[in-house]
């Protein structure tokens, strides 16, 4: 009885590693710059940085404004710094933007996979370089709590939104 | 004076751009207050936090997306308005607070 209750415990145990995905089940999007949808850019005056968007093409094809995101979703954050002035300000495009310098920083990728259960639905995280090498030592608890606050957008900021707008 | 003098004078009276105006949104709670704003380009909005927590001016919309960073209690930031256009203003850390603004030209 003991031994069945220490294999059902351990079987348990397994099943519940198979379903918590971790941060390298999120694999590097390879050549998505020319392959997913760069469909927003966000100027972050604070950080003197900008950050491109990217979705999966299929993804944004299938998705349906005001639902969650299809299984499969892959979502791209590319840190690019902004341009500066003599006098390192910002500066802006005729458009009112922030000019994104060519080299790529830091890219983060968020993944929806419905075999996966984690704090944020079936969404979990990467961080990586701009080689494509997963960044060494990363923490990912800042992106499920800030994400948490949009949970009822399936958890994210600006691909939901970027739906739900293009539909009115 | 002649009519040249007068025409000049109405033309360059029309040439003549309205002054940027300063529109002011507190944050406190779970709302920017005003709650909407109409504005023009050249514009600028004052973003004063009399709360006691963090407030945040995030933009989620396409073509106007922004972030200025987490904004301490009893801090203050701007945002000129560059670009015409409609987009909404929210807080990362409060989901329920919008502000929408409107920027003709």
């Amino acid at each position: 009885m003991k031994r069945s209750s220490i294999s059902v415990a351990i079987l348990l145990g397994v099943l519940g590693a198979a379903v918590m995905a971790g941060p390298d089940e999120v694999k590097f999007p390879e050549n998505y710059q020319t392959e997913f949808v760069n469909y927003l850019d966000v100027d972050r005056y604070d950080r003197k940085r900008v950050r491109r968007m990217y979705i999966s093409a299929e993804a944004l094809e299938t998705a349906i404004p005001g639902e969650p995101l299809p299984d499969g979703t892959v979502l791209i954050m590319e840190d690019h710094d902004a341009r500066l002035g003599a006098d390192e300000t910002l500066q802006f495009d005729d458009a009112g933007r922030l000019i994104a310098e060519e080299a790529v920083g830091n890219i983060f990728v968020m993944e929806k996979n419905s075999a996966w259960s984690t704090d944020n639905g079936n969404w979990d995280y990467a961080w990586y370089l701009a080689d494509g090498t997963p960044r060494p030592e990363a923490t990912f608890e800042g992106c499920f709590s800030c994400h948490a606050s949009r949970a009822e957008r399936d958890f994210t900021f600006t691909a939901w939104k970027f739906q739900s707008d293009r539909s009115n | 004076m002649n009519l040249f003098m007068h025409t000049w004078l109405a033309a360059s009276a029309l040439a003549v751009p309205a002054a940027a105006e300063e529109f002011l949104v507190t944050m406190a709670g779970s709302d920017y207050s005003p709650a909407s704003i109409s504005a023009s380009t050249g514009d600028t909005i004052r973003f004063v936090n009399n709360d006691d927590t963090a407030h945040n001016v995030f933009v989620p919309t396409a073509t106007h997306a922004l972030d200025l960073g987490a904004q301490e209690p009893g801090s203050e930031t701007e945002l000129m308005l560059r670009s015409t256009g409609s987009f909404d203003v929210e807080c990362v850390f409060h989901a329920n607070m919008l502000l929408t603004v409107e920027v003709g030209s």
